[in-house]
């Protein structure tokens, strides 16, 4: 048992003889939520070079250079206060704003080189290395400006440096890259530049965050911010509804416990992200497409949206939605028993598998996912795929799927979801043979060369217009060699209580990042 | 005397050393490989420093080399790392959720037994009375409804539509202690806990109650004119209380296994949530940290209550 | 007359009274109110799970996306859930699902139990001595926190709920049995028999079944409403059975989502009430048994 325990154990004993509340803390406004409830968020997860979600919640306290605008429509300044790129796609200036870190010290440029650097060196576990593969250097022009060298165009860079959290260099540059990723600092210390500080972090419990009163967009309006942990989105709910706090996601099957009642604003939106069947490549059951094409026709995907979801879910053959993504003749993959069972039978699907159960994991813990897979896995055993869902939190089935040394048996069907926009480049992540962990996010060990071809044309394309065809070609591709099986977009829901003013949030994939402007969220009495 | 005690003393030593046997055998009957208890998740490491680690573990060993390797880490304090979070060691995890569930259990047995042995009385005074019945029936009701059942309709009833009490946790999030605070997070909780066993110290109560009302000293106290208030609580509640009281060490174990379900229900930040969390996510060293933490708790509590009851009652040492 | 008839321990006084225990033990047993209530609640639920599948029309897994989350309805008797199965055909399947692992585990854990009592009884010390210490460390460990370890290796579904619950309950059982031969050891057939030659089988199923009866009895009811607790616990923490298999635990386990607590009270009270219902009726029978076979009873 070390030192620290201890004191934590004597300090607790301390104070269960403790005082009455504070009348200081009473008259401190403070907005509660449970910022970190749902897909988007990550609960105990405080680096954000490793944070695949939970960007709700950082970037009330770290920012980004660039970030969205809340409608996630388009880029909008945060700490850049303006960008540049010039003619061949190649060099990014970016001209910074006033800004000093938590701590007193000064934001400059230094800081952004120092961010992009760390982010790019795999050694510090981040996600964003393979995304910043085309920076070739990074220079200080002067304190106020910095310009990205790439060495080959890159489309995706500005949208990948929507969800980089600059991080100050005189605090981190002592800490060497391997150590970053697991350094106590970020759940005890973490320095920003955003509205709000931190202050603590009760395992499992709660964060607190504390106004930022010299912040360049104004002194925040309320003295505190804390996120509160729940284990399950229940138990959130509950929780908005006992009064404690003021907002939290929710499900689409608990809005109507919502609708309705004055004292709530449900918020709704597009989540841009698609979620699909995901087939694990180092498993041998997925490799004939004929089974890959009899999961599809063997899901009725449109009863499903329009019973389950109520509707408010798009059905989606490939990895898009958007309708100028769509090409022309992509395979609709109609809900058809018959056919999948004569493709299964071709496949031979009674020696790959048979009625062996599959495991089918999904980190969507809540109860109308639980109704969607339990669907599907009827529809799939009708045909004779006998699959097993399994629902577990965000860092259970991370810790499965992206761990160092990953099982294969223990995910081989996955049930997940990826964002799809608003940059539709931001899909190569999980798709691209290049993005294999740990570089990247293609846990599935996906590698279809054709799909490596149209992405990398995709990304790469530096016309606007090119893009929108070259991206067609990927959702062609995708529709017919099936890396995974597209399901739909569903939209997504969040609650806040009506005594919030000000209130920005929208379910963006991940949690954001996108300009909540955390600094104007008032409450009332 | 002295022989007695050192005889319990060694039983004791003898289930400590065979449990942490069971927690390691449990261990290493898990799937997966057991060198990822030791590996920080976040902090990769070469081919040859995982091999130098399994080395170092002796996971290249026979079994009781192993178990003598992995015991001499625990008793070092070394239970490995949470498979779950990035980088936190297991035994520190363990020893923050202690407190909490230590609280809502001691708090939670302390209304039941109160509890429980009033109404224990109560029936055993008034036997086959409507009273007697109906907390009879009472106790069977609550004995037969699961503790989850239960904590799911008292957190809906008085969190959600009565807001007479929060809905989960321990301290309101963010606000300075304060008793009060705590205490209006934990009664609801703690109440929920007590009412299983209050039914369990009731009915044995009542029966041991029973028993000592129709001994005769009771009857020679009654004929000496002793009121009938001052039988019940001087004469008979003193001798009857002695049975039940015995039967708080052994209810430790069901207190724990009751404490889970309403610790996950009220998101209380106990040994409990933690447990069930490391099973959702199969974070075996934390689970097997928690099992056997837990199982020394309870091997020490009952050699406590032996001990202490040897003192009262001397008796004992005879049989 | 020979010493071990069945009925050996008793049957000095029993004769005296020209009844065997077992049939006055049955008498006393009807006499119970409260017991006969529990065999009226038990005995329907039991027929009812045991053949739904012949009158009643739905299947418990089928889905129907066109009939979500409806109420009571004249062809969803309890209503849907919320992928359109019916919940009348998932709490009856539930609740064989449930009461199947609970007889099959509490089997099991009679054996077991019954066994390992027996052996440690006519074993001999050091044989004796070692498998207490067994039964002792098996017994130190909260049964939900074993449950859970347990249930973490084995994983879900229902052969693993049932190894993980009989894997647990039979110790107490082994200590109960093994005290009430102990007892029996030294007396004077028992003596005899092994004088004889008797083997083990001949002691463990002429004397020590027969005289252990009644705490195999009395147990094997409270272990099977016990089991019933265990299994719907586990599932609630959805360790135990997992949809779509249906069982009372899980069947609950729903009513976590404010949305079906509140809206939807038909798709998690009937299994509620069916468990609270059956476990206490099961407990009331297991109270009049225990009351039954303890000969004090007639004196109170």
């Amino acid at each position: 048992m070390t030192m620290r325990t201890y004191r934590k154990a004597l300090i607790g004993a301390a104070l269960l003889v403790g005082t009455m509340m504070t009348p200081a803390f009473a008259q401190m406004k403070t907005i509660t939520g449970g910022f970190d409830v749902g897909p988007g968020g990550l609960q105990g997860n405080f680096n954000p070079m490793t944070a695949p979600a939970g960007y709700t919640w950082l970037s009330t306290y770290f920012e980004p250079l660039v970030t969205y605008d809340a409608g996630l429509t388009k880029l909008v300044p945060a700490l850049a206060a303006s960008w540049e790129i010039s003619q061949d796609k190649l060099s990014y200036t970016f001209k910074l704003a006033e800004e000093s870190w938590h701590d007193g010290q000064k934001f400059t440029a230094a800081d952004v080189k120092f961010t992009i650097e760390l982010n790019k060196n795999p050694k510090t576990a981040s996600l964003l290395s393979a995304r910043l593969s085309a920076v070739d250097s990074v220079e200080v022009k002067d304190p106020r400006t910095v310009v990205v060298k790439l060495s080959r165009p890159d489309n995706a860079l500005i949208v990948s440096l929507t969800k980089m959290m600059i991080l100050p260099a005189h605090a981190l540059a002592a800490i060497a890259p391997e150590d970053m990723a697991k350094n106590a600092m970020w759940s005890t210390k973490p320095i920003g530049t955003g509205p709000f500080k931190f202050v603590r972090y009760e395992t499992d419990r709660f964060v607190e965050l504390a106004a930022n009163e010299t912040y360049r967009g104004g002194k925040p309006k309320v003295d505190r911010l804390i996120n509160r942990y729940f284990a399950n989105a229940a138990a959130a709910i509950s929780a908005l509804r006992a009064g404690e706090i003021q907002f939290t996601y929710i499900e689409s099957d608990d809005v109507p416990t919502f609708k309705g009642n004055k004292d709530y604003t449900i918020i709704e939106g597009a989540s841009y992200v698609a979620n699909y069947i995901g087939f694990n490549n180092q498993v041998p059951l997925w490799n004939d497409i004929r089974v890959r094409q009899a999961v599809m026709h063997a899901i009725d995907r449109n009863t499903i949206i329009d019973s389950l979801y109520k509707g408010a879910a798009k059905k989606a053959d490939c990895g898009y939605v958007e309708g100028s993504l769509i090409p022309k003749g992509l395979d609709e993959y109609a809900y058809d028993p018959a056919k999948a069972t004569k493709l299964l039978k071709e496949a031979g699907w009674d020696k790959i598998n048979g009625t062996k159960p599959i495991s089918w994991i999904t980190y969507y813990n809540n109860p109308l996912t639980a109704n969607v897979m339990a669907a599907v896995q009827s529809m799939l055993a009708q045909v004779g795929i006998n699959v097993v869902p399994r629902a577990l939190d965000s860092a259970g089935y991370n810790g499965i799927v992206m761990s160092r040394t990953p099982n294969p048996a223990d995910f081989p069907l996955v049930y997940a979801g990826l964002q799809n926009g608003p940059d539709p480049g931001t899909l190569n992540l999980g798709l691209n043979e290049s993005q294999i962990p740990p570089v990247g996010q293609n846990f599935l060990q996906i590698k279809l060369p054709e799909l490596n071809a149209a992405l990398n044309a995709a990304v790469a394309e530096t016309d606007q217009a090119k893009a929108t065809t070259k991206y067609q070609d990927v959702c062609a591709v995708m529709n017919k060699t099936l890396p995974w099986g597209t399901m739909w977009v569903a939209n997504r829901y969040g609650v806040a209580s009506v005594k919030l003013k000000d209130f920005v949030w929208t379910p963006a994939p991940g949690g954001g990042p996108f300009a909540a402007t955390p600094e104007k969220w008032s409450i009332a009495p | 005397m002295l022989g007695f005690y050192l005889k319990r003393l060694a039983a004791g030593l003898m289930m400590l050393i065979a449990l942490s046997i069971m927690v390691f055998v449990l261990l290493r009957l898990a799937p997966g490989d057991p060198i990822d208890a030791y590996l920080n998740p976040l902090a990769p490491l070469s081919q040859v420093e995982m091999d130098a680690l399994r080395q170092r573990l002796g996971l290249d060993q026979p079994w009781p080399v192993q178990y003598l390797a992995w015991l001499r880490a625990a008793l070092g304090g070394d239970l490995g790392y949470s498979i779950d979070r990035a980088g936190v060691r297991v035994l520190p995890l363990l020893v923050e959720r202690t407190g909490p569930t230590l609280l809502l259990m001691l708090t939670g047995l302390a209304m039941a037994i109160v509890l429980g042995i009033a109404a224990g009385v109560v029936g055993a005074v008034k036997r086959n009375s409507a009273i007697d019945v109906g907390l009879g029936v009472l106790a069977f009701l609550v004995i037969s409804t699961p503790a989850f059942l239960k904590a799911l309709l008292g957190l809906y009833v008085f969190a959600v539509v009565l807001r007479w009490a929060p809905s989960g946790g321990m301290l309101t999030p963010g606000a300075p202690f304060s008793l009060t605070d705590l205490l209006a997070h934990l009664t609801l909780p703690a109440s929920l806990l007590a009412l299983v066993y209050s039914a369990l110290f009731m009915r044995y109560m009542r029966s041991s109650m029973i028993e000592v009302l129709n001994q005769d000293y009771l009857r020679t106290a009654r004929a000496k004119g002793v009121g009938e208030f001052a039988v019940i609580v001087r004469h008979a509640l003193r001798n009857a209380i002695l049975p039940v009281i015995t039967l708080i060490g052994s209810t430790i174990g069901i207190a724990i296994g009751g404490a889970i379900f309403i610790e996950s229900v009220f998101d209380w930040p106990g040994m409990g949530l933690l447990m069930v969390k490391a099973v959702e996510t199969r974070d075996y060293p934390v689970i097997m940290g928690a099992t056997l933490l837990i199982g020394v708790g309870v091997i020490l509590v009952n050699l406590l209550t032996d001990l202490a009851y040897a003192v009262v009652d001397p008796r004992i040492q005879v049989s | 007359m020979s010493a071990d008839t069945p009925m050996a321990a008793g049957a000095a006084t029993s004769r005296s009274r020209g009844r065997s225990p077992l049939q006055r033990a049955l008498g006393r047993f009807f006499r119970n109110g409260a017991a006969i209530a529990g065999l009226l609640i038990l005995v329907p639920v039991l027929l009812a799970v045991l053949t739904y599948p012949f009158w009643w029309r739905y299947a418990p897994n089928s889905i129907d996306l066109r009939a979500l989350n409806s109420g009571p309805t004249a062809a969803h008797w309890l209503g849907t859930d919320g992928v359109g199965r019916d919940t009348l055909a998932r709490l009856l399947q539930g609740g064989r699902i449930s009461l199947l692992i609970a007889s099959v585990s509490v089997a099991i854990s009679l054996l077991i139990g019954f066994l390992v009592g027996a052996i440690a009884a006519f074993g001999g010390r050091v044989l004796d001595g070692t498998i207490m210490r067994f039964v002792d460390l098996a017994m130190t460990l909260p049964p939900v926190i074993l449950l859970l370890v347990l249930a973490s290796i084995t994983g879900t579904g229902i052969l693993p709920t049932i190894f993980v619950i009989s894997l647990l309950s039979w110790p107490v059982l082994s200590r109960m049995v093994r005290a009430r031969l102990l007892e029996l050891r030294e007396r004077d057939f028992v003596v005899a028999s092994r004088g004889f030659g008797a083997g083990l089988g001949h002691l463990l199923f002429r004397h020590a079944l027969p005289n252990s009866l009644d705490i195999l009895v009395v147990y094997a009811t409270v272990q099977f409403a016990n089991a019933i607790l265990l299994e719907a616990g586990l599932s609630f923490l959805g360790m135990g059975i997992v949809p779509p298999e249906a069982s009372w635990g899980n069947m609950l386990r729903a009513a976590r989502s404010t949305v079906v607590l509140e809206l939807h009270p038909s798709q998690w009270m009937p299994a509620g009430a069916a468990l609270v219902a059956t476990v206490l009726a099961i407990n009331f029978i297991g109270d009049g048994l225990r009351d039954a076979f303890d000969p004090r009873t007639d004196l109170k």
